[in-house]
């Protein structure tokens, strides 16, 4: 388990937990929400986290990734 | 002619704007949504004895109330007006989209739900079977594509079919699971309240457990605090036993819903799928250089178009002056004004009563003029904004710079708009839309008023000839240094402000896949925006431009006379003079400054003709040394210039995208106050070094 602004690049995570008021209900209607799968498209330690979730890219400040406890899934 | 109202609903990037072009033309009209300053765009078709009224939602996520979007559609929905709800699906995405048209489903009955872009969808091997989700929804469910014009009179047959016939019996139920129970005994607690008639009954139980705080304050408001807190304390209970956010379970249930009815009617084919491109964009190192170029290129191309500059500046340097001069001879802003020269001649020279003549060549034809002078740079700007938004091009950039902006409370999106300010305020404040928040749009409009345009970079330049010992490149510099310094500060200071309002404090943002934009999109959203600016902001310049003429041409008796420094302009800048006495500009003729500065308010670059004529001096050095400024007061009225006051065209372009007297007050007076701030400041400064 980890916070997903420390998820490598190229990854596939499983959303955990979110913890926030108000932008957790968009981040929801995004298709992110506890159980959903996500694919980390970019995250170079500085600037937006990009996850790829049913089919859409959707970029992340850090202090909402921050806020976004997931568990990385192995392929197969 | 029997007419109908169909309101058209979509997630972001689902082709919305495109599919509404292509069902209305371009017969589409521009309101705001009641109270509100958020655009509304309605339109209109005839088809088989109908006329059709389309009614553009915003384009929303959901409606969970979370924004000012979100309760604009919500409500509008609820209030009844609409006959029939068109709800769009992105056949590329076509499980996550489905989401929106699923909540719509759960309080309307009406709807015909479209999948746009099936074109697109058949090349990456998706395929839909609408008979199999039709019979899921229980509602019409098209395929379109408005690229092609795929299903759009099927389209229009299907939403005349559900207005004749009506849409489905009852509302959609979800089966929100653990949930259940609780949903059911709010709902038996409404059902003993009268007064919700309009609302439908399950819906309104699932918002309220979800903890919907706007449809929460209508219970209470509607059936009493008794209800409303029974109400809570089910929800209390449901929290306790499923024992996590019940937002996310309800959420979670409309997904596996929208999984279950998808699973068995959308199929995908094994196709080697495209790379998405762009992704380039992400490192912050090269997303911020690539953004910053791409913007900068936009920036020239429009200026050298306009103005020829600094293309003429670059070709004089390397020796080709003719060229030079072509380039700038033959720039639209060259050719319009020596057409409209042409034609105040003409009008002077055929009109014999002197005052008419100045009123059809100097006020008419002038206001004219600098109407038409903003509208090539305002054109060529939104059609390479259409075009890079159109693209999917600008949510890439506004990642590759939110590192940078994001210390100031900005979105990266602000980048271009800032850019385009650079040339001039007036598109850029129209850029401003492409915040992420209304609340950043609003800071972005406040503050835009601040980046030096070019008109400005003229008066600094013009003043800094006029400077005796100090440096002219240390004052221009520090012209720009102040304007974006307190630009930073200012929207630092504003966000501050409003940060407990603002739920998404940063970044998120859907980025659709890049795809060539279409020629008849890019003219209409290009088209729209020039046409709002004629309208709207041409109409207040062209006002305005005539009353300054009667101010200069007429003196306080309300006579005409050819003398500027007799008439109610004049005048009142006399009685303005106290307004320099913060730089220590005093004596007879620190009027003539005032009179500029009036002036400056049409056009900043008027600043300059207008201290030329009334000082009576053959150039502007010496009409600045006939007034007996010293360098230190001449900097301060330069970065006084560059802050004091948004011009007449800016205002109108805060005015018309706030619809707001306040708001537009409010840039005016936080510019000035700015400006006094800033130059007083660095004249004291300069006095004390």
């Amino acid at each position: 388990m980890l916070t997903l602004d420390l998820a490598k690049p190229g990854s596939k995570v499983r959303i955990v937990n979110i913890d926030g008021k108000g932008w957790v209900q968009r981040l929801y209607q995004m298709g992110l929400l506890p159980g959903s799968i996500a694919e980390v498209v970019a995250n170079y330690g500085v600037g937006p986290i990009v996850l790829r979730v049913m089919g859409s890219e959707v970029a992340l400040g850090r202090g909402i990734a921050r806020r976004i406890i997931v568990e990385e899934v192995r392929e197969g | 002619m029997k007419q109908i109202t169909v309101a058209v609903a979509g997630q972001p990037n689902v082709g919305k704007s495109t599919l509404f072009n292509v069902l209305t033309g371009s017969r589409v009209l521009v309101a705001n949504w009641p109270g509100v300053t958020v655009e509304k765009h309605e339109g209109f078709t005839e088809y088989k004895g109908y006329r059709i009224r389309f009614v553009d939602l915003p384009g929303v996520y959901g409606l969970s109330a979370l924004t000012l979007e979100e309760r604009i559609s919500r409500s509008y929905i609820l209030s009844g007006e609409a006959d029939v709800l068109v709800a769009l699906v992105d056949s590329t995405i076509p499980e996550r989209t489905l989401y929106l048209p699923v909540q719509f489903l759960e309080m309307f009955k009406k709807v015909v739900i479209a999948y746009t872009k099936y074109d697109l969808a058949h090349e990456l091997g998706l395929h839909v079977n609408l008979d199999h989700l039709e019979k899921r929804l229980g509602v019409p469910v098209v395929a379109v594509s408005a690229r092609t014009g795929y299903g759009v009179s099927f389209l229009l047959d299907k939403i005349i079919e559900v207005t004749e016939r009506g849409g489905r019996g009852d509302y959609l139920r979800v089966d929100y699971g653990e949930l259940e129970p609780f949903i059911n005994s709010i709902e038996s607690k409404l059902s003993s309240c009268g007064s919700l008639s309009g609302y439908p009954l399950r819906w309104l139980s699932v918002r309220l457990l979800e903890g919907d705080a706007e449809l929460a304050s209508v219970v209470e408001e509607k059936c009493g605090s008794g209800i409303y807190k029974e109400v809570e304390e089910i929800r209390g209970e449901a929290r306790r036993v499923v024992g996590s956010d019940l937002a996310a379970v309800a959420s979670s249930k409309r997904f596996a819903f929208i999984t279950s009815i998808t699973r068995d009617s959308i199929v995908r084919l094994k196709l080697p799928q495209p790379t998405r491109s762009g992704s380039v964009f992400y490192n912050p190192l090269v997303g911020s250089a690539l953004s910053i170029l791409i913007l900068l290129s936009i920036f020239m191309l429009a200026f050298i178009i306009n103005t020829g500059f600094p293309l003429n500046v670059i070709l004089s340097a390397l020796g080709y002056q003719e060229l030079a001069e072509a380039v700038e001879a033959l720039s639209l802003s060259n050719l319009m004004s020596s057409a409209l020269e042409w034609l105040q001649e003409l009008a002077r020279s055929h009109i014999e009563s002197p005052v008419l003549a100045s009123f059809i060549s100097d006020g008419v034809i002038g206001g004219v003029a600098s109407v038409l002078t903003f509208l090539p740079l305002i054109f060529i700007v939104v059609l390479i904004f259409s075009i890079v938004e159109d693209a999917g091009l600008l949510p890439r950039m506004a990642v590759g710079v939110s590192t940078l902006t994001s210390r100031i409370g900005l979105s990266g999106n602000v980048l271009f708009p800032i850019t385009i300010s650079m040339g001039c305020n007036v598109p850029g404040i129209f850029g401003a839309r492409a915040s992420l928040t209304s609340g950043e749009r609003l800071r972005q409009i406040l503050t835009l008023p601040l980046i030096p345009c070019q008109a400005r970079l003229v008066v600094l330049l013009a003043l800094a000839t006029a400077l005796k010992t100090l440096g002219g490149w240390l004052m221009v510099l520090l012209g720009y240094l102040t304007a974006f310094t307190f630009f930073a500060v200012l929207n630092y200071l504003l966000y501050k402000l409003s940060k407990d309002k603002e739920p998404v404090p940063e970044m998120l943002l859907e980025i659709p896949a890049l795809h060539k934009p279409l020629g008849k999109v890019v003219w209409w959203m290009t088209w729209n925006n020039v046409k709002h600016f004629i309208t709207k902001a041409g109409t207040i310049i062209f006002a305005s431009s005539i009353i300054i003429w009667a101010l200069v041409s007429l003196t306080p008796g309300l006579t005409y006379s050819e003398d500027a420094s007799s008439s109610i302009a004049a005048s009142l800048s006399r009685f303005l003079a106290p307004a320099l006495y913060p730089f220590q500009i005093t004596g007879g003729r620190a009027w003539i400054i005032v009179f500029g500065l009036l002036m400056g308010f049409i056009a900043k670059e008027v600043f300059i003709s207008s201290v030329i004529t009334v000082s009576g001096s053959p150039s502007f050095t010496e009409a600045i040394s006939s007034i007996g400024l010293s360098d230190s007061q001449i900097v301060a009225l330069g970065v006084f210039i560059t802050l004091y006051m948004p011009c007449l065209a800016t205002i109108s372009a805060i005015y018309s995208e706030t619809r707001s007297v306040k708001l537009t007050l409010l840039s005016i007076v936080l510019s000035i106050a700015v400006a006094y701030a800033a130059s007083t400041a660095i004249y004291y400064l300069i006095l004390v070094l």
